[in-house]
């Protein structure tokens, strides 16, 4: 068979392997709603949810039915982006309405960030090369301060903004400054910046991002087909660069659900209008269809990008394919 | 005697390890002529690749090479490899050190770049691990003959690979042309690495354990591949082996390393026929070849 | 130098896990009662004498709540280290030694887990089911059965093939016993120390992200360094220390639980070769 016949049948397959893990991880959730004490709907309707509007949540959760049947009867409709209505939250809507632009917000503030996060880690390790003794003394502390959640992270930053601003206003500017992206609910773009820097920084992701790429890097500048290369005179950079797309999109990919996890404590932070701030709103007024159909999404997401991941590394890289995975 | 290419003198490798310092090439001199065949032969940890590798400029830090001289003849011209390596290496009184890895490398590899490919390249051991996973076989040989020849348009490119391929005794050229190493086997990939190296057109080609890890009758083919290539025109070559038939098979003159320093250095000729007086260890490698041994003890 | 840097880490780290632990012990035996420790003439007094870290917005003294606040994750994150490791090691020799569906199965429920969005669906249980710092840690153990399997499975699928484990095969030891001994205990230790310390700073980390984004967690007016941090986040510019004490409480045995685990393992599997 052709190599582009071979990949096209394992890019297939995984894409049938992606589809059965989102039915599984689907099933997963949908069985954490059933496992709710005592009588279910009561578990996930909010105090005082009249009795017809129980009925519906009901019938759309298949609680009314066992497990099994429920679970198809939810998943047919949810297989087609029907997670019901809003609740609380902006009742009448569908969870789809509101929670599909928000979803997309976040998506881009945590795929930019990640992706700024990577690009900086690249640069770092270039930067620093080959791992030396004395370099410790620098990663080390930065090491611990990367590995502040990102939650604290924020509000160091927020106090740092808050002493810029103090300073400002004193020396005779306008209450805040147009860039000042805390408390403020605004259209701009500015919040999404910082929001985005506290990303990158908290949770250790970056010294993390940066490890592992220093790592992979200083392994293949140490690789044997690497000297045989320079030994023939050629140039290393391009084989250097070919061999780091897949480690680097394996990483990416790896971390997507860790920068997923930090966007929901990010927005609410800065209070960006996002799935993350939509996620809490609603699990706080238990709006539950949201909740559920928001977990969903991320899931979804997840198993997307991984995908995408596994087909990219199977067009870089002729092993996977060999390998038939 | 013909033009030197290569003159390594008193050079000295040292580690790091948990044992303490620990001197892996103890002041060795060698030297290949154009047109010649060195064999280096010695048992694993007597120096003999660190020697190698150190002469390519690419023995990694953690002290790594700390004195001595390598000089590359390009074009009789000598150029010295570690020429003011005396400045990145720090002493402790009179006894050198540390040295400052990553200026050393700058320097050597600065040194190295108009040398490498064009005057000296490098067949080594692990073929699998010496080619680029991620590209086909007949890219890289396509990446040396375009270095080696810049003018040629790209489809002659392509043809003079699937020619190197075909000269290494590939039995389906174009086949292999479009194949990754992990589709190959051991020796092919071998046969694939010295295509790479071979059309790269040096002046001296460096075989570090071509034969290691590979199946009895498929280092027989190499090592004749190896003689064939070398009869086709004649080039010189520094071909480090443990394996003492392969050594005295192919080349002209043999020094054997052991501990780091040489112990013996003597024409193939004279140790295939026995003459001369020979180092007790060398004695006992040609004994265990069931050759010639004649006389014992210090030469 | 590079071995006096690591001794350095290993030590400072190690200092922060043994103070952590000590702490967590001796915590449950130290009387407090948040009712009473009320002092309203005593409001965000800074640290002192009498008050080490100062006190809080009603007077009481940060310092006693920060070794009382240990409690709440404490032994649910060791718990959950311990839970989360004995599965993670259980489920990769599972599925590094058996063949056919057993195999399958076990790394398609890896695989299913390890897709969970970790903070959304424990912000999901939680809304659930009552959320507890008990709960949590279980879910948090769950979720990170699939990364110690995946590692443990690496390990257990590469030394399938060494010598010397064929060599035990072939001396006719039993395989639960070469796979869980000599393959489990001897060789994974170090990677099983390495994600247990991992998910104990997961867990306190869980902890403090949701009393910071709502009220799930350890409520007022027992104390968590969580909701410690969550409440006085406001007052920070102005009073630091009953916020930046917990919050320092907080990155600190963080990392200095994942350097230990790290350059213990690191250590260990230096020795190991």
């Amino acid at each position: 068979m052709t190599r582009a016949s071979l990949l096209l049948i394992a890019a297939l397959r995984r894409t049938a392997g992606g589809l059965l893990l989102l039915v599984g991880a689907s099933f997963v959730i949908y069985i954490t709603i059933r496992s709710a004490p005592g009588d279910a709907i009561d578990a996930i309707s909010p105090m005082g949810t009249p009795p017809e509007v129980k009925a519906k949540l009901m019938a759309e959760f298949g609680l009314d039915r066992d497990p099994l049947t429920g679970y198809v009867a939810w998943l047919s409709r949810s297989a087609v982006g029907d997670f019901g209505e809003s609740l609380v939250f902006a009742p009448g809507a569908t969870v789809m309405d509101v929670g599909l632009p928000a979803f997309e917000r976040t998506l881009a503030l945590a795929g930019l960030a990640l992706a700024a996060c990577l690009v900086l880690a690249l640069l770092g390790a270039l930067l620093l090369g080959r791992p030396h003794p004395r370099q410790q003394l620098v990663t080390g502390p930065l090491y611990f301060v990367t590995a502040a959640p990102s939650f604290v992270v924020a509000v160091l930053f927020a106090q740092g903004m808050n002493w810029f601003v103090h300073t400002y206003v004193e020396q005779g500017g306008y209450e805040t400054p147009p860039w000042y992206p805390i408390p403020i609910y605004s259209e701009s773009w500015m919040p999404y910046l910082f929001a985005g820097i506290v990303l990158v920084a908290g949770d250790g992701l970056f010294t993390d991002f940066l490890n592992a790429v220093r790592a992979e890097l200083q392994g293949l500048r140490n690789a044997q087909f690497i000297a045989a290369v320079r030994a023939k005179g050629a140039r290393t950079v391009s084989h250097i660069a070919r061999n780091m797309v897949v480690p680097l999109v394996s990483g990416y990919a790896a971390r997507l659900p860790i920068v997923l996890g930090g966007v929901v404590i990010v927005e609410y932070i800065f209070t960006l209008d996002g799935a993350g701030y939509l996620l809490l709103e609603a699990a706080r007024e238990r709006d539950f269809p949201i909740v559920v159909g928001l977990s969903v999404l991320f899931t979804a997401t997840i198993i997307v990008v991984n995908l995408l991941a596994d087909i990219v590394r199977a067009l870089v890289d002729p092993r996977e394919v060999a390998r038939g995975g | 005697m013909s033009a030197p290419l290569l003159a390594v003198d008193d050079l000295v490798i040292e580690f790091d390890t948990q044992a303490g310092r620990r001197r892996v090439v103890d002041g060795v001199s060698f030297g290949v002529a154009e047109g010649e065949v060195l064999g280096i032969l010695g048992e694993s940890g007597s120096g003999k690749t660190m020697s190698t590798l150190a002469v390519l400029g690419l023995v990694a830090g953690n002290p790594g090479v700390m004195g001595g001289s390598i000089k590359v003849f390009d074009d009789g011209q000598p150029r010295e490899l570690l020429e003011g390596l005396g400045r990145v290496i720090k002493r402790r009184g009179d006894k050198p050190a540390r040295k400052n890895d990553r200026r050393w490398q700058r320097l050597v590899f600065r040194r190295m770049k108009p040398l490498w490919g064009r005057v000296m390249t490098a067949v080594f051991q692990n073929p699998r691990h010496s080619l680029d996973p991620l590209m086909t076989v007949g890219a890289q040989v396509e990446e040396s003959v375009r270095l080696a020849e810049p003018a040629l348009s790209k489809a002659e490119v392509g043809a003079r690979a699937v020619d190197w391929l075909a000269r290494v005794q590939m039995t389906d050229p174009s086949r292999v042309h479009g194949s990754y190493a992990h589709e190959l086997s051991g020796g092919m990939c071998q046969r694939a690495m010295i295509a790479v190296a071979l059309a790269r057109r040096p002046r001296l080609l460096i075989a570090d354990e071509p034969t290691t890890g590979l199946d009895t009758t498929v280092r027989a083919e190499i090592v004749a591949l190896f003689k064939e290539l070398l009869a086709d025109r004649g080039r010189s070559m520094l071909y480090i082996s443990h394996d003492i038939r392969e050594v005295l098979y192919l080349a002209d003159r043999v020094i054997v390393m052991r501990h780091g320093r040489i112990v013996e250095e003597a024409t193939a000729a004279d140790l295939k026929a026995g003459v001369g007086r020979r180092d007790p260890y060398t004695a006992s490698l040609l004994a265990a070849a069931e050759l010639p041994v004649g006389q014992q003890g210090a030469a | 130098m590079e071995a006096k840097a690591e001794r350095l880490g290993l030590w400072s780290s190690g200092a922060v896990v043994a103070v952590v632990l000590l702490l967590g012990v001796v915590a449950p035996f130290v009387a407090y009662d948040p009712a009473s420790a009320v002092d309203y003439d005593q409001q965000l007094v800074g640290p002192s004498a009498a008050h080490w870290f100062g006190t809080d917005g009603q007077g009481r003294d940060v310092a006693i709540r920060l070794l009382k606040g240990i409690e709440a994750f404490f032994l649910p994150g060791l718990l959950a280290g311990l839970a989360a490791t004995t599965l993670g090691a259980l489920a990769g020799a599972i599925a590094g030694y058996a063949e056919g569906w057993v195999r399958s199965a076990v790394l398609g429920l890896m695989q299913l887990i390890d897709t969970l969005p970790r903070l959304v669906f424990i912000i999901l249980v939680c809304t659930i089911l009552n959320p507890s710092i008990s709960l949590i840690a279980g879910v948090a153990a769950v979720l990170f059965v699939p990364n110690i399997a995946t590692v443990v499975r690496r390990k257990v699928e590469a030394l399938a093939s060494e010598d010397y484990i064929l060599a035990h095969i072939a001396h006719g030891f039993r395989p639960t016993r070469i796979l869980l001994y000599h393959i489990i205990w001897l060789q994974c230790r170090p990677l099983l120390i390495r994600q247990a310390t991992y998910v104990f700073g997961y867990v306190l980390f869980v902890e403090t992200a949701l009393s910071y984004l709502g009220d799930y967690g350890v409520q007022e007016p027992t104390p968590s360094w969580g909701n410690m941090v969550a409440q006085t986040r406001e007052l920070a510019g102005a009073a630091p220390w009953p916020w930046l004490f917990p919050a320092l409480a907080i990155v600190i045995t963080i990392s200095g639980f994942l350097a230990f685990g790290n350059l213990l393992a690191r250590r260990e599997e230096e020795a190991l070769r």
